[in-house]
């Protein structure tokens, strides 16, 4: 091996640390992801699964007995399903509203100049900087002032009020990326601004949109405070279900299994955004809009 | 649109006034039998607690079986039920009819008049429970507005395969802190009500007892001026014991392995059992040395939309069969003196001997206080 080593060109020796490093770093991917979220989601699989007639306790490596108790217990105890479906009903008609209102907002902030506009761009962030109970407890007046607590409307909008931060910095930031030759451009060729807001805005900001859809939603499914106050008794979501369990009275069993039926349906459409993120990169860097 | 929410904004007012004029009947000097037909008239009663789902729902099943009125029970975080009652406390209706109420929120409740009553006289089973636990709860004058339902106990959970003599007074529990570090375990007293029990516990047997405090409704300051001994006393031990972030986390951190004594909550222990999250060869007694029981009350918010029906709900959990059946359910220990069950974790001669009553409240928050500020922060 030696004498191998010893006549290999240095190009060649260059090249195999190369590939080494790319192995070591992927390896380094794996282990942190694997660490990092597989094993949570693994132990709350496992905790979920643990039959309640015998205890997962020390010294166990592994519980025992597996069983659906866990699960049959949350769905037969609480409101879960109701939960599902006012969640899963709240969460696309807040990110739909969040994108009507972010846009007009994300194009001011990133296109136009105008006076305070570090100002606001720091102050549309204020509901996400601000503990939760906090905005939860003032909001709670004023929907309630305006008839708005206890109602569907008034919940997609106070969902909408936590997705907008994301979705107006996200939306910014993109509106900010688009180049200005591209726009003056389409002016000297004619475009008009419906012309230009289809062709041109609308496509280059679509990864952004996206990424910022991802953050609203998934603010809305997690949002506890806001619904907890202003919405139950008349609705309750999965966090005001998952937080009975999380929160003072911990039950770790119980609130894997609520985690879990959170989390799955997330991580599918993290996946599935990721998808279309990718593509309209890839098309707007090279122009094929 | 200056038109249209001032519109709405009247509408809102004469809703509010409308529904808060609740019951026709003054509750104070109705029946029983009016005030049943008064709930039955309001038709649902909505329920906030933070535990027991399981034998809530099965409670709320029950009572519309027996009268007719749906029971919307809402299982959610203690800290938040508090503060979204207290976010609708000015409200005219608010949207929470009744609410369990623990120790750690008795005191700020009642220092708000968040609750209707008087209650006790209007409940028929009122001279069931025990006197006190009408007047007082975990040291705060509740003066009959809030209702007992469930009485709970801390004591010292331990794993009988790790630990073969338990102590029993506090030189015997420091001589086995001293031989097992790090295998006792208590909760932050700022986060739940063992460890404070437990930190009540160490200023009695350290500062001079319990009985100075007794009947002061005031703090004095001369009575806690030699608590820098417990403190002292925390502080030169923090290395040899675990504190937990919640009553639920010690008993899950015994389960793990990481402690084999902790002081847990009797409730919590049974609950924590029966969902599979603690081993079952868990022992529990309540040490010579004497730790604080306790026991969560019910009560009606003071702009509870069904005011009757909350009333018949109390009256529907605190009734013999439903205290039975949450023994049976969930080992939630009655609060009926007239109840006598066996097969607890505690056994009824610790609870008569080495029970002890709290301190009154200012004593127990500046408690939590100086515990924070002198132990935690340090």
């Amino acid at each position: 091996m030696s004498a191998i080593r010893q006549i290999s060109p240095w190009y060649l020796r260059q090249a195999r640390r190369r590939r080494n490093f790319t192995t070591m770093l992927t390896a380094f991917f794996i282990i942190v992801q694997v660490l990092w979220i597989g094993v949570p989601i693994f132990m709350a699989v496992l905790w979920s699964l643990v039959d309640p007639n015998h205890p997962w306790s020390y010294p166990n490596i592994l519980p025992s007995v597996l069983s659906w108790g866990q699960w049959s217990y949350v769905f037969k105890y609480t409101n879960i399903i109701r939960a599902l479906k006012t969640s899963y009903t709240l969460a696309p008609c807040a990110v739909l509203l969040s994108f009507v209102l972010s846009l007009p907002t994300a194009y001011v902030l990133g296109r136009k100049q105008i006076p305070g506009k570090k100002f606001f761009q720091t102050v549309v962030l204020l509901p996400i900087i601000m503990p939760g109970m906090v905005v939860a407890l003032f909001l709670s007046r004023v929907f309630t002032a305006f008839g708005l607590a206890q109602n569907f409307f008034g919940l997609v909008l106070a969902h909408t009020l936590m997705g907008l931060p994301y979705m107006i910095r996200v939306l910014t930031t993109s509106f900010e990326a688009i180049p200005q030759d591209i726009i003056d451009a389409a002016e000297n060729l004619g475009a008009n601004t419906f012309v230009k807001i289809k062709d041109i805005f609308l496509p280059m900001v679509r990864p952004g949109l996206l990424a910022g859809m991802v953050f609203a939603f998934t603010t809305s499914i997690e949002e506890f405070n806001l619904t907890f106050v202003i919405g139950t008794p008349t609705f309750e979501t999965i966090p005001t279900i998952l937080y009975s369990f999380l929160g003072y009275n911990f039950i770790r069993t119980n609130a894997s299994v609520v985690a879990l039926i959170m989390m799955i349906p997330n991580i599918i459409m993290l996946f599935v955004v990721e998808h279309f993120l990718k593509s309209d990169y890839l098309s707007a860097s090279l122009g094929k809009l | 649109m200056k038109k249209l929410l001032v519109l709405m904004l009247a509408l809102t007012v004469v809703a509010g006034i409308a529904f808060a004029a609740g019951p026709s009947i003054d509750l104070k000097t109705a029946s029983w039998d009016q005030i049943v037909a008064a709930a039955k008239a309001e038709g649902s009663v909505t329920f906030y607690a933070w535990y027991f789902p399981d034998y809530f729902k099965e409670a709320a099943a029950d009572f519309e079986k027996e009268y007719g009125v749906k029971a919307n029970v809402i299982i959610g975080d203690q800290t938040a039920n508090f503060n979204k009652a207290i976010a609708e406390k000015d409200m005219a209706t608010g949207t929470i009819d009744t609410m369990i109420v623990g120790g750690q929120w008795v005191k700020t409740t009642t220092d708000l008049n968040l609750f209707y009553g008087p209650i006790r006289n209007m409940l028929p089973d009122n001279s069931k429970f025990p006197s006190t636990a009408w007047e007082v709860q975990e040291g705060v004058m509740i003066n009959g507005y809030l209702a007992p339902f469930h009485r709970n106990q801390t004591g010292i959970l331990y794993d009988p395969d790790r630990v073969k003599d338990p102590p029993q007074t506090w030189d015997q529990l420091v001589a086995w802190i001293n031989a097992h570090p790090m295998d006792f375990g208590f909760c932050d007293p700022s986060k739940g009500g063992s460890g404070q029990a437990f930190v009540f516990t160490a200023i009695g047997s350290l500062a001079g007892g319990f009985d100075k405090y007794k009947g002061d409704k005031e703090l004095v300051p001369s009575k806690v001026a030699n608590w820098d001994i417990v403190w002292k006393w925390f502080n030169d031990n923090k290395d040899k014991m675990t504190i937990t972030v919640s009553n639920n986390d010690s008993i899950m951190r015994m389960n793990g392995g990481e402690l084999s004594m902790t002081v847990a909550w009797d409730d919590n222990v049974k609950d924590m059992i029966s969902k599979g999250n603690l081993f079952k060869r868990a022992k529990m007694y309540i040490p010579k040395m004497g730790l604080a029981g306790g026991g969560d009350t019910m009560g009606v918010l003071k702009n509870a939309q069904h005011k009757a029906a909350a009333l018949l709900w109390i009256s529907f959990i605190q009734s013999k069969a439903q205290q039975l059946k949450k023994f049976q359910m969930v080992g939630a220990y009655p609060a009926r003196t007239d109840i006598t069950i066996e097969g607890t974790l505690l056994s009824e001669e610790d609870r008569k001997n080495n029970a002890i009553p709290w301190f009154p409240a200012p004593y127990k928050d500046f408690m939590i206080k100086e515990f924070v500020k002198n132990v935690l922060m340090k």
